[in-house]
């Protein structure tokens, strides 16, 4: 149970238990990167699955529980039970791994963990050492603490999008992923792990409580915002142009998709401006520095466009970036995933599913040069671990898991 | 409750500049680690002179966002264009256990702080570095800011109007993000040292951290060979219809609604009083209201402009139906969650004024997070020099005055 009690594997983590009994991406995708970088996680499942097997992408778009890309994403190097909580004898069952795990992770609604009696202070009674990390869009207190919310909700509760995404008059943009469940995410994880490692500090596990929300309004929008808001009653929206103090600094058309355009220093603006053949245009005094630009962005934007429309993205972002200038191309998804770059780092790792096939995955999130990370065994089909853990680790014999299948509790 | 924290008696050098490096510092700090920044009166650095400033006086010790983001921080100047500067350096990393740096790759060994050379005065120093696309490969030198570094992980392409261009976000998503996901990975390595005894030099290639996020959309290409595009506020991977934002009363008011499960889409359309997409089969089933998504979409915004958002967020909860106001800046001070939970708080800078700043963003039901304002430049030359290094006084007198300590 404690950090000093090995149990098999290698890797920075090893010898941490940790219990997944999160659905979606929040908590599932926190457990990941316990599971990455060594930890034996054990994904708890309902009799049904966790709602991302009933969720897309799959294969040829045809729905099927064991392929789900979503659900596969976040849940390798993990084993999977079901264990139906509502049961008496699965609740039994679930809280005897607590009793046996380090860390627990979950995202449901804070009153359907109290209807289950699975509240920390229950959990904490049987394992004073368990550190349980709750994540949820909106927290474990507050007024909004009961209310309903997805990635969506949490996100737009943040201030994030009124702020910085979408044009002004126009609706505030999400950010094309799970975004909200992602900063939930990883926060967990960071001061999660920190729980877990100073339990003998400070003396004993406690309930760590993440909203996703409340993290993006702190850390993203916060931190630049609330300074001068509290002070001066000023604050900002989104303006719809990228950066509105200079220029250019904006996603812009090209050739063959966009380029976040991007010269705001003398050198980098004299290195854009040799790139593009030194236009006579860019010689007029008003362009002469970020501010002038800046006023003058759609004049500027607009004299560009010519050049742009003729190169390509990715010959813009070499020839500028060897001008000392820092445009990007913006990269598809499939532009990032074939990127030599990323494929000389080995940043991917092939791994075998049985009803996937052999899938190129997304690697570890960080090197570690000394204790290595990331997949390497796929998501685990559902119960597919029944045997093994509740037999093994919980010693249950096979009558007895014969029994708990046939009453519904696993 | 306990009145020690997680992280007491780590020690980390801090070299992290601008944004992401020092919130890595910062989320250590509030678990209990002591982490200096070293910074310098030399070359100030940019954050240091954003505005808004404290009391209207513009000063590098003044500017309220700076404070905010490196709040955790301490601050000890050092100038490291002296050979004298970086051997003091050196020797507060001897007495460390992380060291952090966002420079760009090469810029350590040019200062004298590789790896190897950290290594030397500590043997067992986890050496943190995050740059834009790692340490090595075809990309080290790329040059990016915060709010482009998503554009080499896919992530940009999906952000936007549905069926239109990508709309850029307007300032560095990726750099808190990065921030708080490099403390984990310092964590995990100091976890391995813990069991190994040795340390590391951690690659943290921001593009590859940041690029997990689009994860989902990354099984869509492998699956399907489809690369994503902008589909505003609709669902990342369309397993929910409704899924938006729709205008309500007043000035730039939204309210965000994600219906999950058929329950919630009756509760919704009794609510809106819309008896005939009750009885529309067509539209009892997720997969139908997919493909009707804008058509709903449609008859939803209609609906939601008449009404006062919170009173409507409200409702609808009370129905089990996702949905929360889309909060303005100007709303998060106000909010009644973000006051319960003590989301914003006021401190007194180490120079005397007030400031209102983020705390602890999560709780910790046993060992609540350390609040420290955002740092003066030079604040901890006293701890850093004379506590931990012991130099006589005479002679941090001389290198006050010979402004290596500056």
């Amino acid at each position: 149970m404690n950090d000093s009690k090995q149990t098999q594997g290698t890797g920075a983590l090893a010898g941490l238990r940790i219990l997944d009994f999160g659905q979606g991406v929040s908590a599932p995708h926190c457990a990941r990167l316990f599971a990455d970088y060594g930890a034996d996680v054990i994904k708890i499942e309902p009799r049904h699955g966790d709602a991302a097997r009933s969720s897309g992408p799959y294969p040829g778009d045809q729905p099927h529980p064991e392929r789900s890309g979503l659900f596969f994403f976040h849940n390798t190097n993990k084993r999977g039970v079901t264990c139906d909580v509502s049961h008496p004898e699965g609740r039994a069952l679930f809280l005897d791994l607590v009793r046996r795990a380090d860390v627990l992770i979950e995202n449901n609604l804070p009153a359907q963990m109290r209807a289950w009696g699975l509240d920390y202070p229950t959990l904490a009674a049987i394992n004073p050492h368990l550190v349980m990390i709750s994540i949820t869009p909106f927290g474990q207190t507050g007024p909004y603490s009961e209310w309903h919310g997805q990635d969506l909700n949490a996100y737009h509760l943040s201030g994030a999008s009124a702020r910085y995404c979408g044009r002004p008059g126009e609706m505030p943009l999400e950010h094309g992923t799970f975004s909200a469940d992602y900063f939930g995410s990883v926060a967990a994880a960071a001061w999660g792990l920190a729980a877990v490692m100073g339990r003998e500090m400070v003396g004993g596990g406690q309930q760590v409580d993440v909203s996703c929300a409340e993290a993006i309004a702190a850390a993203f929008v916060g931190g630049q915002n609330i300074g001068g808001l509290a002070q001066d009653g000023r604050w900002d929206s989104r303006t719809g142009v990228g950066m509105p103090l200079g220029a250019p600094a904006t996603i812009l058309p090209c050739k063959n998709g966009h380029v976040w355009m991007l010269a705001l220093e003398p050198g980098q603006w004299k290195g854009l401006c040799k790139v593009m053949g030194d236009p006579e245009w860019a010689s007029l005094e008003m362009f002469n520095d970020m501010y002038t630009r800046a006023q003058n962005a759609d004049l500027i934007y607009g004299l560009m466009s010519d050049w742009l429309m003729a190169h390509d993205k990715m010959e813009i972002m070499e020839k500028c970036q060897a001008a000392g200038c820092p445009v990007t191309a913006v990269f598809t998804i499939e532009e990032a995933a074939r990127h030599r770059h990323l494929q000389a780092r080995h940043y991917f790792v092939d791994i075998e599913h049985p009803e996937l096939g052999r899938l190129h995955c997304l690697g570890a999130p960080f090197k570690l040069p000394a204790s290595p990370g990331g997949p390497r065994t796929p998501a685990p089909l559902l119960g597919e671990h029944n045997r093994e853990v509740f037999a093994g680790l919980l010693g249950r014999t096979a009558a007895e898991l014969d029994h708990l299948g046939a009453i519904g509790a696993i | 409750m306990s009145n020690k924290l997680p992280l007491q008696g780590i020690r980390v050098i801090n070299f992290g500049w601008v944004w992401a490096g020092p919130v890595v510092g910062q989320t250590l700090g509030f678990l209990g680690a002591e982490v200096l920044k070293i910074e310098s009166r030399a070359r100030v650095d940019m954050t240091r002179n954003l505005p808004p400033f404290a009391e209207g006086i513009a000063n590098p010790d003044r500017s309220l966002s700076n404070h905010a983001c490196w709040a955790g921080n301490g601050s000890v100047t050092i100038d490291l264009k002296h050979a004298e500067g970086r051997a003091l350096a050196l020797r507060l990393i001897a007495e460390s256990d992380v060291v952090i740096e966002n420079f760009g790759p090469g810029v350590m060994e040019r200062l004298g702080f590789g790896y190897e050379a950290l290594r030397a005065v500590r043997e067992d120093i986890v050496l943190f570095s995050m740059p834009a696309a790692g340490l090595y490969g075809p990309l080290e030198h790329v040059r990016t800011y915060g709010l482009s570094l998503t554009s080499l992980t896919g992530l940009d392409s999906l952000v936007g109007y549905k069926d239109g261009p990508p709309i850029p976000v307007e300032n560095a998503y990726s750099d808190p993000f990065a921030g708080i996901f490099g403390a984990f990975a310092i964590l995990t390595a100091l976890r391995n040292r813990r069991r190994t005894g040795q340390g590391q030099h951690i690659d943290f290639s921001q593009q590859e951290a940041v690029m997990q996020m689009v994860g989902p959309a990354y099984m869509d290409y492998l699956f399907n060979g489809r690369s994503g595009t902008p589909r505003g506020n609709e669902h990342p991977t369309a397993t929910m219809a409704p899924h938006g934002v729709f205008p309500c009363r007043g000035d730039d008011r939204w309210i965000a609604i994600a219906v999950a499960s058929d329950a919630e889409w009756m509760a919704l359309i009794e609510i809106m009083d819309r008896p005939d997409w009750a009885c529309d089969p067509a539209l009892v089933t997720t997969a139908g209201r997919l493909r009707a998504i804008g058509e709903i979409h449609d008859a939803i915004a209609a609906w939601t402009c008449d009404f006062e958002v919170r009173a409507l967020a409200e409702r609808l909860q009370r129905a089990g139906v996702a949905a929360t106001p889309v909060l303005r800046v100007a709303d998060l001070l106000d909010d009644p969650h973000y006051r319960a939970r003590g989301t914003f708080i006021e401190v007194t800078h180490p120079l005397g004024f007030r400031e209102t700043i983020y705390g602890p963003y999560v709780k910790m039901s046993r060992s609540p997070a350390a609040v420290r304002p955002g740092p003066a430049m030079g604040q901890d030359n006293d701890h850093a020099f004379l506590e931990i290094l012991k130099l006589p006084a005479d002679e941090y007198q001389r290198l006050k005055d010979s402004r290596v300590i500056y």
